[in-house]
């Protein structure tokens, strides 16, 4: 059987690589799929966990919970993304820093 | 015939109306300036012509209304009218009538011309107001202001230093009195509390039943120690001196000649001075023995004096000035001996006389400048020494002037020959029942008045009979007779001058209307003076002109009249009464505001100056710590919060990644913050 913490590490460096890329990438579509890694991390961790509630199967609800979510989320992402885009020809992050004064 | 209150209600215009054109004059167009004032003064004079044959010795007229209250006690204002002041209220408004017509030729051309007739109007509205009033408090407004427009008169010819000088000196002079009268006042209602002159001085008024006990004076109402009646009588007597020029307050008077001609006659000689007298015939129950007394002597000094200081003057008007306060000695010295009646007869026919000489001598002076500057001279054209001959030219001049000096002198048939042996008699009668010093009184009044037959007769003989003088004979041969409203005028009061008007026997004053309508007391003594004193003072007098005409006629006795010797030079420097003022009063006072001038300089400024020094230092320092520590406490913080400003500013880059940065950050550090320290 494979011990907790593996999937705990796993779920960390998923975490790691998603907050990396939300933070460091050029492309806006780069970043919302950042922000699914580390949706998944948590998902993972969901899941994990849901083996000390294997009769309520809590952990499991939460993940598909959790995943739907995410779809709508992701919908709504790229619906943003587009008008973006509409806006300023451009989905770098950096590019777009009319959030300052 | 009774008299019914609307006919008495005509004293309201003699009065109003000079008031009138005194206001008229300056509020209005200044055209025809002369009408306008003669009209007003004609008027008022003829209604004082009425109203005086309506009351003259037959009844008192007293009518009052409530003026002002303070507190509770009401103060009134009200005429009364009794034979003195009808009396006076003819003369005034009678001779400023003559001065209006006579000034509308001697004041022609004058660039101020509408002034001269406005303030004509302001001195007779408070003249006749004066003589009007029924209360002390009235008189004393009415004084004032008749000194005011007195003032304002003597400074007509304003440009001229010597007349701002002497208006000046005028107002100060009459100051001292006024003093004295205010104070008299307040004596007055703080024993009686009142100053109504009915209820004060009529016939068991409050003067009268007020008494002397126990060296207390006590009247209805209250006491006080019995000094201060005879402090009162004197500082009312102080207020005449001035008005009325006496000694030693006489010195303005002659300055006062610096006014035009025709002002000194009406003001300076007829009335305004003859203002004391009135105010002492007015409130005569106040003055106890002592200061008639008092009275005596200063009227007894004033007309030696003024007679020895005029017999060496060279100017014309000086001479009469000094004349008139001679006169006002006179009565002075009258009222004092009781001779009530007898002053206020001389005071009536000295008015008139006394005009007539001031009038004559302005047709003199009015000639002489007039042909000086046309001939282009130079010399003073009041100077009598310059003047002579001008019998021939100025005949009718000489004949009025000829009359009033005889009635100056006294000498039969003429109005002074009644009034001034009054009064001459009555001294001789007072002193035979004195004891002392006072027995020399009459002699003295004697001396004075042989020494006016001197100088007036001087007066004459050098204006009109000498030979006139070298530098000035063009001008004499050029002068004639002054314009016919002049003469006139001076033709009038020629008249008024002689027995005629005032008595049917021009030899004796007792049967005079106008003296028997102030005898109080019947005269029982027809004694031995009664025939005695007018032999004596004609022939004195006879003898003086008669010596005056070889001295400065003929020429005879040079040495006496050429000015050397201690009692010419007192005579001419008049006393050294001016000098003896500006060394004591005037020199003191300027060493006192030299000495404050000093103080002030040195002592108040260099503490003046010395704060400022100090309260400078103090805002230096403040402006040093304002700018350094406030400024900079200020300044800094603003600096820092800008700097500060700056630093954070670095962090709205406007980047979504650097804000989840710094979102990571901060939870990371919340996160070591709890879990690991």
């Amino acid at each position: 059987m494979i011990p907790l913490s593996h999937f705990l590490f796993i779920s960390a460096c998923l975490f790691c690589i998603g907050l990396y890329a939300v933070l460091t990438k050029r492309n806006a579509i780069q970043v919302l799929i950042g922000i699914e890694f580390m949706i998944n991390a948590a998902v993972l961790n969901f899941v994990a966990f849901g083996r000390f509630d294997a009769n309520g199967g809590g952990g499991q609800m939460f993940a598909l919970f959790a995943i739907v979510l995410a779809a709508a989320g992701v919908a709504v992402a790229l619906a943003i993304i587009l008008n973006v885009y509409k806006h300023f020809k451009t989905i770098d992050p950096v590019k777009t820093d009319t959030l300052k004064d | 015939m009774p008299v019914s209150d609307i006919q008495i209600f005509l004293v309201l215009p003699v009065v109003v109306l000079p008031l009138i054109s005194f206001l008229f004059i300056f509020a209005g167009k200044k055209l025809n300036t002369e009408n306008l004032a003669l009209f007003h003064i004609s008027v008022s004079f003829l209604l004082s012509l009425y109203l005086f044959s309506a009351i003259w010795d037959k009844q008192t007229f007293h009518i009052q209304w409530s003026w002002f209250s303070v507190g509770g006690t009401e103060f009134k204002a009200g005429i009364l009218l009794n034979n003195l002041s009808v009396l006076m209220m003819v003369l005034v408004s009678g001779i400023a009538t003559l001065v209006h017509v006579y000034s509308r030729v001697y004041m022609k051309g004058d660039p101020n011309i509408h002034k001269y007739w406005a303030y004509l109007g302001l001195f007779c509205f408070s003249m006749l107001s004066l003589v009007i009033s029924d209360s002390l408090l009235l008189i004393y407004l009415f004084w004032e202001l008749v000194g005011f427009s007195s003032y304002l008169l003597i400074g007509f010819w304003y440009t001229r230093d010597s007349a701002a000088r002497a208006s000046k000196k005028a107002f100060i002079m009459n100051r001292i009195g006024d003093l004295g009268f205010l104070t008299g006042i307040m004596i007055i209602y703080q024993q009686f509390h009142t100053l109504d002159l009915t209820l004060l001085f009529a016939e068991n008024g409050f003067m009268q039943t007020s008494f002397i006990q126990n060296a207390m004076w006590v009247s209805d109402t209250s006491g006080m120690p019995e000094i201060w009646l005879t402090i009162a009588g004197a500082v009312f007597f102080l207020g005449a001196m001035a008005k009325s020029a006496q000694f030693p307050l006489h010195t303005w008077l002659p300055d006062a000649m610096e006014g035009p001609t025709s002002v000194s006659s009406l003001i300076h000689a007829a009335t305004m001075v003859a203002a004391g007298v009135f105010l002492i015939a007015r409130i005569y129950p106040v003055f106890n023995p002592q200061v008639l007394n008092m009275m005596v002597i200063t009227g007894t000094i004033t007309a030696f004096m003024a007679a020895t200081i005029a017999l060496t003057q060279n100017d014309i008007k000086r001479i009469l000035a000094y004349s008139t306060i001679s006169q006002l000695g006179f009565m002075i010295m009258a009222l004092g001996i009781g001779a009530y009646s007898e002053s206020i007869f001389h005071l009536s026919t000295h008015a008139f006389f006394k005009c007539l000489l001031f009038l004559a001598a302005g047709a003199v002076i009015h000639e002489m400048h007039h042909h000086r500057d046309k001939l282009g001279l130079d010399f003073d054209f009041q100077d009598i020494r310059r003047m002579g001959g001008l019998r021939k030219r100025m005949p009718l001049a000489c004949i009025s002037m000829c009359i009033a000096s005889a009635a100056l002198i006294g000498l039969p048939l003429t109005s002074g020959f009644l009034s001034k042996d009054a009064m001459l008699i009555k001294t001789f009668e007072w002193a035979s029942e004195q004891v002392g010093i006072l027995k020399i009184v009459p002699y003295l009044m004697l001396l004075s008045s042989a020494l006016t037959a001197f100088y007036i007769s001087r007066l004459i003989f050098k204006v009109f009979f000498a030979k006139p003088d070298v530098i000035s004979s063009p001008v004499i041969s050029a002068a004639k007779d002054a314009p016919k409203q002049m003469t006139y005028v001076l033709l009038i009061l020629a008249f008024l001058s002689t027995f005629l008007p005032f008595s049917l026997n021009p030899l004796s004053y007792e049967v005079s209307w106008l003296w028997s309508g102030f005898r109080s007391v019947e005269s029982t003594q027809a004694g031995f003076y009664h025939q005695l004193i007018p032999v004596i003072v004609n022939a004195i007098s006879m003898l003086l002109i008669i010596l005056a005409y070889l001295m400065y006629v003929n020429g005879k006795y040079s040495r006496l009249a050429s000015g050397e010797g201690l009692l010419f030079r007192v005579s001419s420097g008049e006393w050294y009464l001016n000098q003896f003022y500006s060394f004591t009063f005037v020199k003191s006072v300027e060493k006192l505001a030299e000495l404050s001038w000093r103080i002030d300089r040195y002592v108040i400024d260099s503490i003046v100056l010395s704060t400022a020094a100090v309260v400078r230092n103090i805002s230096d320092f403040s402006r040093w710590t304002d700018k350094n520590i406030v400024d900079g406490a200020v300044n800094g913080s603003g600096a820092m919060v800008s700097k500060a400003g700056s630093i954070f500013r670095m962090l709205q880059s406007g980047r979504l990644q650097h804000y989840l940065l710094s979102i990571l950050l901060i939870l990371l550090t919340f996160l070591i913050l709890t879990f690991f320290i």
